[in-house]
C-alpha cells in the first residue's frame, strides 16, 4: 500500500518493558507507517497483549521511546494526554469486555464517549446523529435486530460483533485486536476479520492472531514474537511454515513453561479457507 | 524438590465418614447436656394446667377483638362482685378507639422501618466502599471499616434500642437510629459484595475508548452497580419492617407498643389482632419487593 515511512503510526526504540523485576518486553526496533495491516504472533505469555497495553497507554515503558500516533508515551503521561491518545485508538481486548448490563446499542455508543462530553454522556442520552450513526454500525454488523438486547444476553460471536461495532463508532486513526476470533466458529472467525479490515480500511490495524489461517485476512505483515523478543518481521507472502514452527516450538528449556503448539498446522496458511 | 504436604487444619478432621459421626455423637451430647441440666434444675416443667390455658388462649385468639367494632356489646355492664354497676361500656367505641391506635402504630413502625433503612443505607456506602477488597482501600481504613460493619451486624436492633432510648428518650427517634445502626452491618457487605463482583475488564473498555472518570462511573459502574444496590436496599428494608414491629416493646414507637399492651394485659383477642397486622404489613411488603427485585436483575 502506500505505507510514508515519513508519518509512522507506532515508532518504538530500544524499549522495554517490565514488571517487578522481570522483563516482559524488549524490543529494539519497531516501525509500523501508518495505514498498514500487521499481525502479531507467538506463543502463550510472548508478550502480544503486553505490547497492545503498551500501544493503548495501559503499561507505562520501563526503558527506551515508544511513540504512538505522533505522542510520545513517557513514563507518566498526563491523564488527559492520555485520554485523548486512546479516544484515537480503537482496542477489541482478548476476551468480552462489553458493559453486562447495557443493550447492544448502549455498548456501541460507548465507542463516542471521545467526542460526546458533559450530562449528555453521563445520563447516556447520546445525540440523535450518534445514535444514528450507532445503528449503522450494529447494521455493518449485521446485529441491528439485537439492538435493544441486553449485552450478557449475547452470545459470544455477537458480543464479538458488538465490540467492532463500538470500534467502527469510535473512528480510530489505530485499531488494536487482540485474539479477536478467539472463541469463534471458523465462520465467524473469517466474518469478524473481514469486518475489523472493513472498519479499519482508513486506519492502521494491528491484531494478535493465533490460528495462521486467518493471517491473509488480516495483515500484510507479520511479526513473530518469541519470549518479548522480535523473532521476525517479514511481509506475508514470506512468511513460511518454518519461521511459524520455530516460533511455536519449545527451545533448549532454558525457561520452564507449558504452553501448546496451535491446533491448526502452519501449512493452512495457503489456503485461504474462508471467503 | 519434594513437596510437602499442607499442614492439616482444623476443618480437615471432620471430613469423611468417621469425621460425620463423631460430629453427629458431639452434637448428640450437646443437645443431651442442654436437656439433662434444664431436668436438674427443675427449668422443663409446663407450668400447672397447660392444657386449659392451651384452649382458653387459643379461644381468646381465635375471637381478635376487632370484630367487636360491628358485633360488642355497646352496653357492656361491669359489676361488682356483689351486684352494684361500676360503669358501662360501649364495646365498639372501645374497639374502634383502639384500631385508630393500631393504624397509627401501623404507619409508625413503616416510617421507622423506611427512615432506618435509608440512614442505614446510606452511612454503610463509605463503609462498603472502604472494605470492598478490588477496589484497594488503605489497609488501617479497611480493616477499621470491617470492623465497624462485623459490630454492628452482632449487636440486636434492640440492644441499640435500649441504649438509644436512654440517649434520645422513647419515640421513633430512637427506633430509626436502632434500625440504622443494626443494618449498617447487613448493607455494608452487601454493598462491597454488588462491588466486588464488578466487571474490571469492562471498566478498562470503557476506559480504552479514552472516557474520562466521570464518563466511566456513570457508563460501566453506575449501571452495574445501581440494580443490585436496589435490590440490597429492597431486601433489608422488608427485613427491617418485620424488625421494627417489635421495637415499640422497649418504648421506641410502632406497633411493638400495642404487643406489650396486650400482652401485658392478657388481651389476647387484642394480640390477634395486632398480630393481623403484622402479618398483613410483613406478607405485602415481602411481595412487592420480591417482585421488584426480580424485575431488577
Ligand atoms: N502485570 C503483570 N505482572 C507480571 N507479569 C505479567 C504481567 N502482565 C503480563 N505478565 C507476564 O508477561 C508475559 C506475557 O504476557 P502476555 O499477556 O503479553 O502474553 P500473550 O503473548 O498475550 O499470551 P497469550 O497468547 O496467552 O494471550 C506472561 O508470562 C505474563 O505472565
Ligand atoms: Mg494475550
Amino acid at each position: 500500500m502506500n505505507a510514508a515511512p515519513s508519518s509512522a503510526a507506532i515508532a518504538l526504540k530500544s524499549l522495554a518493558c517490565s514488571a517487578g523485576d522481570r522483563t516482559l518486553l524488549a524490543i529494539d526496533e519497531l516501525v509500523v507507517a501508518e495505514g498498514e495491516r500487521v499481525a502479531i504472533v507467538g506463543h502463550n505469555g510472548a508478550g502480544k497483549t503486553t505490547l497492545l497495553r503498551l500501544l493503548s497507554g495501559f503499561m507505562p515503558p520501563a526503558q527506551g521511546t515508544a511513540e504512538v500516533l505522533g505522542r510520545a508515551l513517557e513514563e507518566p503521561l498526563p491523564a488527559a494526554e492520555l485520554r485523548l491518545l486512546r479516544q484515537e485508538v480503537g482496542q477489541v481486548l482478548q476476551g468480552l469486555h462489553l458493559v453486562a448490563r447495557l443493550s447492544a446499542l448502549e455498548n456501541v455508543l460507548i465507542g463516542s464517549l471521545g467526542r460526546v462530553t458533559g450530562w449528555r454522556s453521563w445520563t447516556r442520552c447520546y445525540p440523535p446523529p450518534e445514535v444514528a450513526s450507532a445503528e449503522t454500525s450494529l447494521h455493518a454488523v449485521g446485529l441491528l435486530a439485537h439492538a435493544r438486547t441486553r449485552a450478557d444476553r449475547l452470545s459470544g460471536g455477537e458480543k464479538q460483533k458488538v465490540a467492532i461495532a463500538r470500534l467502527l463508532m469510535q473512528r480510530p486513526r489505530l485499531i488494536l485486536a487482540d485474539e479477536p476470533t478467539a472463541a469463534l466458529d471458523p465462520s465467524a472467525a473469517a466474518e469478524v476479520c473481514h469486518l475489523l479490515v472493513k472498519a479499519a480500511r482508513q486506519a492502521t490495524l494491528i491484531t494478535v492472531v493465533h490460528n495462521p489461517a486467518l493471517l491473509p485476512l488480516l495483515a500484510e505483515r507479520v511479526i513473530g514474537l518469541r519470549h518479548g523478543q522480535i523473532a521476525f518481521d517479514l511481509p506475508l507472502a514470506r512468511v513460511s511454515d518454518q519461521e511459524l514452527g520455530d516460533l511455536y516450538r519449545p527451545d533448549g528449556g532454558t525457561e520452564h513453561r507449558l504452553w501448546q503448539a496451535p491446533s491448526s498446522t502452519p501449512s493452512a496458511i495457503r489456503s485461504v479457507a474462508f471467503r | 524438590m519434594t513437596v510437602l504436604a499442607p499442614p492439616p487444619r482444623l476443618g480437615d478432621h471432620f471430613g469423611g465418614r468417621l469425621g460425620f459421626l463423631g460430629l453427629a455423637l458431639a452434637y448428640a451430647l450437646l443437645v443431651a447436656a442442654c436437656v439433662v441440666s434444664l431436668l436438674a434444675e427443675n427449668e422443663l416443667s409446663l407450668g400447672r394446667n397447660p392444657l386449659a390455658n392451651l384452649v382458653k388462649t387459643a379461644g381468646e385468639f381465635a375471637r381478635p377483638s376487632f370484630v367487636d367494632v360491628w358485633f360488642g356489646n355497646p352496653q357492656l355492664e361491669y359489676r361488682s362482685d356483689d351486684g352494684n354497676l361500676l360503669r358501662v361500656e360501649n364495646r365498639q367505641e372501645v374497639e374502634r378507639n383502639h384500631l385508630a391506635a393500631l393504624a397509627e402504630a401501623t404507619w409508625t413502625t413503616i416510617r421507622i422501618a423506611t427512615l432506618g433503612s435509608l440512614l442505614g443505607a446510606i452511612l454503610a456506602l463509605p463503609l462498603a466502599v472502604l472494605t470492598a477488597r478490588n477496589l484497594s482501600a488503605p489497609r488501617p481504613l479497611a480493616w477499621l471499616a470491617k470492623g465497624l460493619l462485623d459490630v454492628t451486624r452482632s449487636i440486636h436492633t434492640l440492644v441499640f434500642g435500649l441504649v438509644l432510648v436512654g440517649i434520645v428518650g422513647l419515640g421513633p427517634t430512637a427506633g430509626i437510629l436502632a434500625i440504622a445502626l443494626h443494618s449498617l452491618g447487613s448493607y455494608g457487605k452487601l454493598f462491597a459484595e454488588s462491588i466486588e463482583t464488578l466487571d474490571m475488564a469492562a471498566i478498562n473498555a470503557v476506559r480504552s475508548v479514552g472516557a474520562g472518570p466521570v464518563q466511566v462511573f456513570f457508563n460501566a459502574i453506575w449501571p452495574a452497580v445501581l440494580p443490585q444496590f436496589v435490590s440490597s436496599h429492597l431486601y433489608i428494608w422488608e427485613f427491617n419492617i418485620r424488625d421494627s414491629t417489635i421495637l415499640g416493646i422497649i418504648g421506641a414507637g410502632g406497633l411493638g407498643l400495642l404487643i406489650s399492651e396486650a400482652t401485658s394485659l392478657f388481651q389476647w383477642g387484642r394480640l390477634s389482632t395486632v398480630l393481623l397486622v403484622v402479618f398483613l404489613l410483613v406478607t405485602t411488603f415481602d411481595a412487592l419487593s420480591r417482585r421488584i427485585r426480580k424485575a431488577l436483575l
